[in-house]
């Protein structure tokens, strides 16, 4: 601390002798000043160093426990001096408990990144652990083999837990690549939401999602699938409660067959202009289209029956056409059979072609 | 010329607005391509009316022919008059395999039977919807074309949009629907409005609805614009997140312009400074409608904006309940934070008493 004068050069006056824990205070000019609790010997010289400056400095030794020292001092200059002293005392007392406080921040930081290392360590090991069962586990269901039954520890048997647990997550994870319908949980537990994903030769296409309610009774809550879907006849049907996986694949089945039909009759309305599509439907499940022949012009009307909701094939093609002879001759038989095998807009090519149809 | 095509025709012109008169004419290809050519638009509708009718009675139009004009004006312009839904309930076996042809043929003779004048015109438009129109005649008088019922269906769904019926001709309606489309009942679905098309999407789930999903699509950026660089909202973060649950609740894009909805609801009072109306045995019956130019719209910015009480203007909501001591009813709704259920504060007071009770709960999920 130095002294707050103008231009003088005396510098730190106060300190305290490690062994004796003494403080020092220096009054110079006449102005009070307290300093810092600095390790230092006090000063020999005995007047200000500054030049011209007459001054003598009076150092007032003081024992903290005696506090003797603290008289001599006070009463020469009163008030103001006793307060002085006083506010050393407080700071001193401040900047060793700071100092302290410190050291202890330090040391319980160490502490807790002891733990937190600690911690790492147990969960790479754990994980590790949990690798090497996961690959016996795998082998295993490639295997075939029996299970062991032996006497497992509480620890074994948490860790086969946790690498089922991974092999379950996995396997939803793969479930939602190959575009099978993903599953989770909602409002912590009470509810799940399955998104149903469809799609149409390697094109992803809508997805539809369900919300159902896991307590107290399994119910669908809310749903964005359209109404033509019988959503309520496959709950019932395939006994929602007990089994929701069936239930799920016989709707994700639903559902793909429905957008592959839709996606059948963009393409056909798309690539296929000289065909006329005389009547659809919102389920897709009936399809009639105008065929017309070359050369002779003649028209040909085939019904496409789609009556199972399940699958993007016909069950049914019926031809019919004002030359009579027309459906029974050997190429449309053909034709027929073909509509009745590959979808139609690939069929539709395929008789274009041919030179059956326009 | 018969009167009521005249009627009928002049009616007509005047509703159709006069940029539109064009492609509807043109649609109808009752003219020939002259007398087309020879219409000028930009006349007053009274001299296009009349030209209209020299036209017709050049090509010896009936009433039918009139009444195909108007079906495909009302098939482009939907959104006007007032429809409501209608369920069909327990499909029988093979309700889902009913055809066109097999449904028309289906529903002329079985109205034809319960109603000895009727006329009906059945038109199949480009979405799959079937579009009947209905003049009603009785066993004295012809089909009247100037009150003619709209019906919409779409084949293999289970419900059926209905404009201007009265209600002598809704249960014979309803048994021609019933029995042509394999069903076994028909039910008031509740839900009606101006605009055909919302409450289609929204029956037939054609709507943007928001799921969580674990692998959520990248949300589109909102580009904010900052009008004054200078001006920090200090409700921006907490804005921010009332409407991402506005969102996740109602979702991002457009939603059906419903204009009213009713819910019919039994729900007990809940006071104890009011015995007479706790200690009620049979809970109150009480049909709630709500009202407003776009329902949803409303109480998706009441919940962006983070209002708690919807504001009645925004929404008219009446409560009529059923019970005779009840003659003083007040609701104010709120919309909590889920934005999916509503609570409203009832307050009743009972006859005799001027002060109104505190508040029953009544508490509705919105689907």
């Amino acid at each position: 601390m130095v002294c707050e004068r103008k231009q003088c050069a005396s510098g730190d006056r106060t300190g305290t002798t490690a062994l004796s824990r003494v403080t020092f205070t220096g009054q110079h000019c006449g102005y009070p000043e307290v300093g810092g609790v600095v390790t230092q010997q006090p000063p020999k010289s005995k007047t200000c160093k500054r030049s011209g400056c007459l001054h003598r400095i009076k150092y007032v030794q003081k024992n903290k426990e005696k506090d003797s020292g603290n008289m001599e001092g006070a009463p020469a200059k009163g008030v103001l001096s006793h307060l002085s002293l006083l506010e050393v005392k407080a700071r001193s007392r401040k900047t060793q408990l700071q100092q302290h406080s410190r050291v202890m921040e330090l040391k319980a930081k160490v502490e807790a990144l002891k733990t937190q290392r600690e911690q790492l360590k147990a969960q790479i090991q754990t994980h590790q652990d949990l690798q090497k069962l996961r690959l016996a586990m795998d082998k295993q269901c490639a295997d075939e083999e029996e299970e062991n039954m032996e006497e497992e520890s509480e620890n074994s048997k948490l860790l086969r837990l946790m690498a089922r647990h991974t092999q379950l997550k996995d396997l939803l994870h793969a479930h939602h690549l190959i575009g099978g319908y993903d599953i989770i949980k909602t409002r912590k537990g009470k509810g799940a939401c399955v998104s149903i994903a469809t799609a149409y030769e390697d094109v992803f296409l809508d997805t539809f999602n369900l919300e159902i309610d896991l307590k107290p009774t399994v119910k669908i809550s809310r749903h964005n699938i359209p109404p033509f879907i019988p959503l309520n006849n496959l709950a019932e049907q395939n006994n929602m409660q007990t089994d929701l996986r069936v239930f799920l694949d016989t709707l994700s089945k639903h559902l793909n067959a429905f957008a592959g039909r839709k996606q059948q009759l963009k393409l056909v309305k798309e690539k296929h202009k000289s065909v006329e599509v005389m009547e659809s439907n919102v389920l897709c499940s009936l399809l009639v289209l105008l065929f017309t022949v070359p050369r002779e012009k003649t028209a040909v009307l085939c019904t496409l029956d789609y009556t199972d909701h399940t699958r993007c094939l016909p069950t049914r093609v019926h031809l019919e056409s004002e030359d009579k002879q027309l459906p029974d001759s050997p190429q449309w038989k053909k034709n027929c059979t073909l509509l009745m095998e590959t979808p139609v807009h690939k069929a539709l090519i395929t008789m274009k072609k041919m030179g059956s149809i326009a | 010329m018969d009167n009521t095509v005249k009627r009928l025709l002049e009616r007509l012109v005047r509703r159709i607005p006069s940029r539109m008169l064009k492609t509807t004419l043109d649609k109808w290809s009752r003219l020939t391509a002259t007398q087309r050519q020879s219409i000028d638009y930009t006349e007053s509708k009274w001299a296009l009316t009349e030209k209209l009718l020299a036209i017709c009675e050049e090509n010896e139009l009936t009433v039918k022919h009139i009444a195909e004009l108007e079906m495909i004006h009302v098939i482009e312009n939907p959104n006007l008059g007032m429809w409501h839904a209608f369920q069909l309930m327990d499909p029988q076996g093979d309700a889902h395999s009913v055809e066109l042809t097999q449904f028309k043929e289906q529903f002329k003779s079985h109205l034809s039977e319960l109603i000895r004048h009727v006329s009906i015109k059945i038109k199949k438009h480009t979405d799959e919807a079937v579009w009947i129109r209905i003049a009603w005649g009785d066993t004295f008088s012809r089909p009247n074309h100037l009150k003619p019922t709209y019906v919409v269906h779409y084949l293999q769904t289970p419900y059926v949009f209905l404009s201007s019926l009265t209600s002598k001709q809704k249960p014979l309606l309803s048994q021609a629907l019933v029995l042509s489309t394999r069903y076994q009942a028909i039910k008031d679905a509740n839900l009606s409005g101006r605009k055909l098309t919302a409450i289609r999407d929204l029956l037939m789930k054609q709507y943007l609805q928001v799921f969580p999903t674990k692998f959520p699509s990248p949300l589109a950026e909102r580009n904010r614009v900052v009008s004054n660089l200078h001006i920090e909202k200090e409700q921006a973060g907490s804005a921010a997140n009332r409407h991402q649950m506005a969102c996740e609740a109602f979702g991002d894009g457009l939603l059906p312009q419903l204009q009213s909805a009713v819910y019919k609801l039994e729900t007990k009072f809940r006071d104890h400074t009011n015995k007479t109306m706790t200690e009620r045995d049979e809970p109150f019956r009480c049909v709630v409608k709500f009202a407003s130019t776009n329902l949803l719209e409303s109480l998706r910015h009441s919940a962006s904006s983070g209002t708690q009480k919807v504001l009645k203007t925004v929404i008219r909501i009446t409560i009529i309940v059923f019970c005779k001591e009840v003659s003083y009813v007040t609701i104010t709704w709120y919309v909590t934070k889920s934005c999916r259920i509503l609570t409203a504060s009832l307050q009743v007071s009972t006859r005799g008493h001027q002060s109104p009770g505190r508040n029953s709960h009544i508490v509705m999920l919105l689907h």
